[in-house]
């Protein structure tokens, strides 16, 4: 069959008219990208400067006074370096100019503000850590019930929490994630959904029947208590995102450990359980974070001031003192921060291996 | 239509080059194939004249004038992709006006050249359906004619037949040559299938690990291919390689002794192709090792005093048996001689 | 071994693990998990109060929550006003912006900007309402009024107290915008590249490519994240209950909020519970419509081994 033919496309643009294309595709480009980080910069800002300004407050703050002007300073210092690295960034795409760029730029802003500010810094801001009754010492009473615990005494209850609750979920989750992933078992399809269900449904709402439920087995105000509340409202969660780690190794080697003459707990021990090493991190890290941070349900369920957690303290300093003395919050928010973060920096190549059904957690 | 030209362009990313220095001029409306094993760098060339990925150095000039920096869509050129990149919220129709759209013509001007289009690729019956209800070949055609709509100066066509199967392959080959001798649009074909390559496209370049190996017709490439690597990538099946040592004026391969016809020395690659070799007669001793029918002819394998050497017959049916021992027949002068190190071709030959 | 005997081994071993390793999963959950959703229904009909006693069975919560609560009907209004413009100001709309900035520059830029707008949700709520609290202090001393009086030249403004909805929405909206940046992100980066590559030579511009490849690509994760983030804005409170407390009075008080307040400020956790049964009920519908949102094929793999 012969198809019809097309009009040939007549005439060619001359060459200046390239040279023109080209200029306007580079104006274009330098026009785009300028605008787009003109924006994502004027929106991060906000995020950035309240928590710059914890941390130089923590350093710099005394008694009854902010240290507005160490702030500012210090901002003028660091955003036009980071604009100017921007804009090498993109001007070059060579990694050594990039390298050499960050690097000069980062001497230049700690030789600034060293020379600036620095006299200004010092640790008195972080006295709580070695005395407790600072809250008394700066009211002149005590309050909130009784004395003002040691922030070391949150600390111990915050780390004992973490990490209990870190320990059940990874117990629990791990043998119950195992199960619904390797055995048929009848109505494993029906708890399957019934899982799915549970995580998505919002437990903030059973708050109050909670709370009573704890004082009914007399486990209200305890540590324990919170922890178990805890644990079972992440725990859908964790069972899906270790059953996607299960689901992952290969049945072959399960297999050959059963023919091998492994019963199927050995084979889940001996083999299957080391080639869910990254989850079970995943998962840990991920747990205690979450612990670390947790506020609402302990608000609600701790209530004598020796069970607090960091959270709490936190809380409480700043209700108690937050009007006269920011320097302090600002460092108690910096040593609650700490250890969070620092997991999170180190640890996230294992966080972001966590994924449930396809979306990445 | 236009003149294309690659002076000096190199592409790395970060340390790794995909493409080292290549040079090429591409007439106004030749059709040119990249022929190269896969990682040679050749789909990257294509990008970089399609202006979706910039040259690290060196120069693109469409007609003479430096286009390095012209965005893809003012460069006019049609692409097809070897996924064919059909949009898959589109319908075909829609997915054939995309192009218009930014070419500032009119929706019924826009229609009327679509189904133009889509009568010349043959896809008319198809214009209300989603690529995904479409078969390989069908959403091929539709990507080909989402490229010629617009008219472009240069057509690209990356791996187009390696996704069809063997009959519409060859349907598809006839249709590409088609519609590219009536529309005379400067076309370049990018593959690893050699058969694609010498019977589509008027001019080949083979390219391997970024560069440019050689380039000319398809016999020239068979005839006179410049390194050993273009003479193993062309010809069917491949060409038989025998190390040997040359000094002065002939050549010693394993226990026997070549004249040359001019001086060469140091380690030398012997090629003979298994088409210039005849089991009939006269010639070198030889015991069939291996006999492999392959439908229109055998191969057979056998062990002679160069080595294991291939040599095929036509024929459905195997006229020798395995362990047969047989005379082997060869043209001398057809034998081709590389330098070992560089992989060069060297121009003395065996004299008989 | 005979047959019978080695199946009456395996039913022993299958239940024995069915309890091993199901078991405490199953214990916590019923206890902590459903018995409290029972217990929320059971009290909902009681007069519990300060007291912790129950005396008498009655519908009294119910009645008073459609006809004598006038509070609630503020606090529905506010909760409705929060939810629809946190909804659409930030966790959806501002989610969609950032992915789609973020993924227009550099890959290093992105993911820069990317994780500051993380810090929000990956800080105690602790610690970024305290900074909340800083940024709109009413004093000069406030993050805002500092930019304010010193770059506008303007007096300085006590949102908190004039303004708090607003306060709670942006707050919120921080937090809630990056888990749609997240996952739109994942979205558009899993859209093939020679999609792009076609656009681009077709001739479509940055703006053509986000209309037609970008959001086609797209319409899914909207609206899994609409249905899913408005849950989220209507059971949580934690960051209101932080900054602002639920007030002035109860100008901030939105739904889930009230019922806390009522049960743990006013002591009337029988009518908090009647309020958090309304939300239990919305929960689980909207759990169950998320449920079938989701790929259920893909996480209901068939185990291979049959023997215990």
């Amino acid at each position: 069959m012969h198809a019809p033919t097309l009009p040939v496309a007549t005439g060619r643009p001359a060459a200046a008219d390239w040279a023109a294309l080209a200029l306007r595709a580079r104006w274009r480009r330098v026009a785009e990208q300028s605008v787009l980080l003109a924006l994502l910069l004027a929106v991060s800002l906000p995020i950035i400067l309240p928590y710059f300004w914890m941390v130089v407050i923590s350093f710099t703050a005394r008694s009854g006074g902010v240290a507005v002007s160490v702030l500012w300073t210090a901002c003028a210092v660091i955003v036009p370096a980071v604009i100017v690295y921007c804009v090498v960034h993109l001007a070059t795409r060579s990694t050594r100019v990039r390298l050499i760029a960050a690097a000069a730029l980062l001497a230049a802003t700690v030789a600034l503000l060293a020379a600036l500010v620095g006299d200004a810094l010092h640790f008195a801001n972080y006295r709580f850590l070695w005395r407790p009754n600072i809250v008394e010492e700066i009211r002149s009473k005590a309050t909130a019930g009784g004395q003002f615990p040691s922030v070391w005494i949150a600390f111990r209850n915050s780390l004992a929490l973490a990490l209990s609750e870190t320990a059940i979920i990874l117990t629990v989750a791990l043998l119950a994630g195992y199960y619904v992933s390797r055995f048929a078992f009848r109505g494993r399809e029906a708890f399957l959904q019934g899982l799915l269900v549970l995580h998505a449904f919002p437990a903030m709402t059973l708050i109050i029947p909670l709370f009573l439920i704890l004082n009914w087995i007399g486990l209200l105000d305890t540590i324990v208590g919170v922890m178990l509340v805890l644990a079972t409202i992440e725990l859908p969660f964790y069972v899906f995102v270790l059953k996607g780690f299960f689901d992952a190794v290969p049945w072959d080697i399960e297999m050959s450990a059963m023919t091998d003459g492994a019963t199927r707990r050995q084979a889940f021990r001996l083999v299957v359980l080391p080639q869910v090493r990254v989850g079970l991190i995943a998962v840990g890290v991920f747990a205690f974070i979450r612990a670390w941070e947790e506020y609402i349900f302990v608000r609600t369920m701790l209530i004598e001031n020796t069970h607090w957690v960091m959270s709490l303290y936190l809380y409480w300093v700043s209700d108690d003192i937050m009007g006269v003395d920011y320097g302090i919050v600002a460092a108690v928010s910096v040593f609650y921060v700490l250890p969070s973060l620092l997991l999170y920096v180190f640890c996230q190549k294992y966080l972001t291996q966590m994924t449930i059904g396809g979306i990445r957690g | 239509m236009a003149r294309i030209e690659l002076r000096n362009v190199q592409k790395r990313w970060g340390e790794a080059a995909a493409v080292e220095r290549i040079d090429l001029a591409i007439d106004d409306g030749a059709f040119v194939a990249i022929l190269g094993p896969s990682g040679c760098g050749k789909t990257t060339t294509l990008l970089m004249l399609a202006g979706i990925y910039s040259p690290t150095s060196g120069d693109i000039a469409f007609d003479g004038a430096r286009v390095n920096d012209v965005e893809a869509r003012d460069r006019n050129v049609g692409i097809v992709f070897q996924s064919y990149a059909l949009y898959p919220s589109m319908s075909v129709l829609e997915n054939i006006l995309f192009p218009l759209r930014f070419a500032k013509v009119g929706r019924a001007e826009g229609e009327r050249r679509a189904r133009e289009i889509a009568a010349l690729v043959q896809i008319e019956p198809l214009l209300e359906r989603r690529p995904s209800q479409l078969s390989g070949g069908q959403q091929q055609r539709v990507a080909l004619a989402r490229a010629l709509v617009k008219r472009p100066r240069l057509l690209l066509l990356d791996e187009p037949l390696s996704n069809l199967d063997a009959s519409l392959r060859l349907t598809m080959r006839t249709e590409i040559r088609r519609i590219q001798r009536e529309l005379g649009v400067t076309t370049i074909l990018v593959t690893h299938d050699q058969i694609e390559a010498t019977t589509m496209a008027d001019r080949v370049v083979v390219m391997n690990a970024g560069g440019i190996e050689q380039e000319g017709t398809a016999r020239d490439l068979y005839e006179r291919p410049a390194t050993l690597f273009v003479a193993t990538f062309i010809g069917s099946p491949p060409i038989n390689l025998f190390d040997g040592v040359a000094a002065g004026d002939a050549v010693t391969v394993r226990d026997a002794t070549l004249p040359l016809s001019s001086l060469a020395t140091g380690e030398v690659v012997l090629g003979v192709r298994p088409e210039s070799v005849r089991a009939n007669g006269g010639g070198m001793p030889a015991r069939v090792a291996a006999v492999e029918p392959m439908g229109r002819e055998v191969l057979y394998t056998a062990e002679c005093p160069f080595g294991a050497i291939r040599f095929v017959e036509a024929g459905a049916d195997a006229r020798l048996r395995e362990g047969d021992h047989v005379a082997l027949d060869y043209t001398p002068g057809g034998v081709l001689l590389f330098d070992k190190a560089s992989g060069r071709r060297l121009e003395t030959r065996i004299v008989s | 071994m005979r047959e019978s005997d080695f199946r009456r081994a395996q039913a022993r071993r299958q239940q024995a693990n069915f309890a091993l390793f199901l078991g405490p999963a199953l214990v916590l959950l019923a206890c902590f998990f459903l018995a409290p959703v029972i217990v929320d229904l059971g009290l909902a009909f009681t007069d519990m109060g300060r007291t912790l006693a129950v005396t008498t069975l009655t519908l009294d919560n119910f009645e008073r929550m459609t006809s004598r609560d006038t509070r609630l009907l503020g606090s529905l209004g506010v909760t409705a006003v929060f939810v629809l413009c946190t909804l659409g100001i930030f966790n959806i709309t501002f989610a969609l912006l950032l992915a789609l900035t973020t993924t227009a520059v550099p890959r290093a830029l992105g993911a820069f900007f990317r994780a500051v707008w993380l810090l929000p949700r990956m800080s105690p709520s602790v610690v970024y309402a305290l900074l909340w609290l800083w940024v709109v202090d009413p004093n000069e001393r406030g993050l805002l009024n500092q930019v304010l009086i010193h770059v506008f030249g303007m007096g300085p403004v006590d949102l908190r107290n004039h303004h708090p909805l607003f306060v709670i929405i942006v707050a919120n909206g921080f937090i809630g915008a990056s888990l749609g940046m997240i996952i739109f992100t994942s979205a558009i980066r899993s859209i093939p590249e020679h999609l792009f590559h076609a656009a681009r030579a077709d001739g479509a511009g940055a703006l053509a490519i986000v209309r037609h490849i970008v959001f086609p690509a797209l319409r899914w994760p909207i609206s899994y994240m609409t249905i899913h983030q408005t849950l989220s804005l209507l059971v949580s409170f934690e960051y209101i209950l932080l900054i602002t407390g639920g007030g002035p009075f109860f100008d901030t008080t939105v739904f889930s909020l009230y019922a806390y307040r009522r049960a743990f400020e006013n002591g009337q956790y029988a009518y908090g519970a009647a309020l958090s049964l309304i939300l239990i009920v919305l929960g689980v519908i909207a759990a169950l419509g998320l449920w079938r949102l989701m790929d259920m094929r893909r996480l209901l793999q068939t185990p291979r081994i049959e023997v215990h």
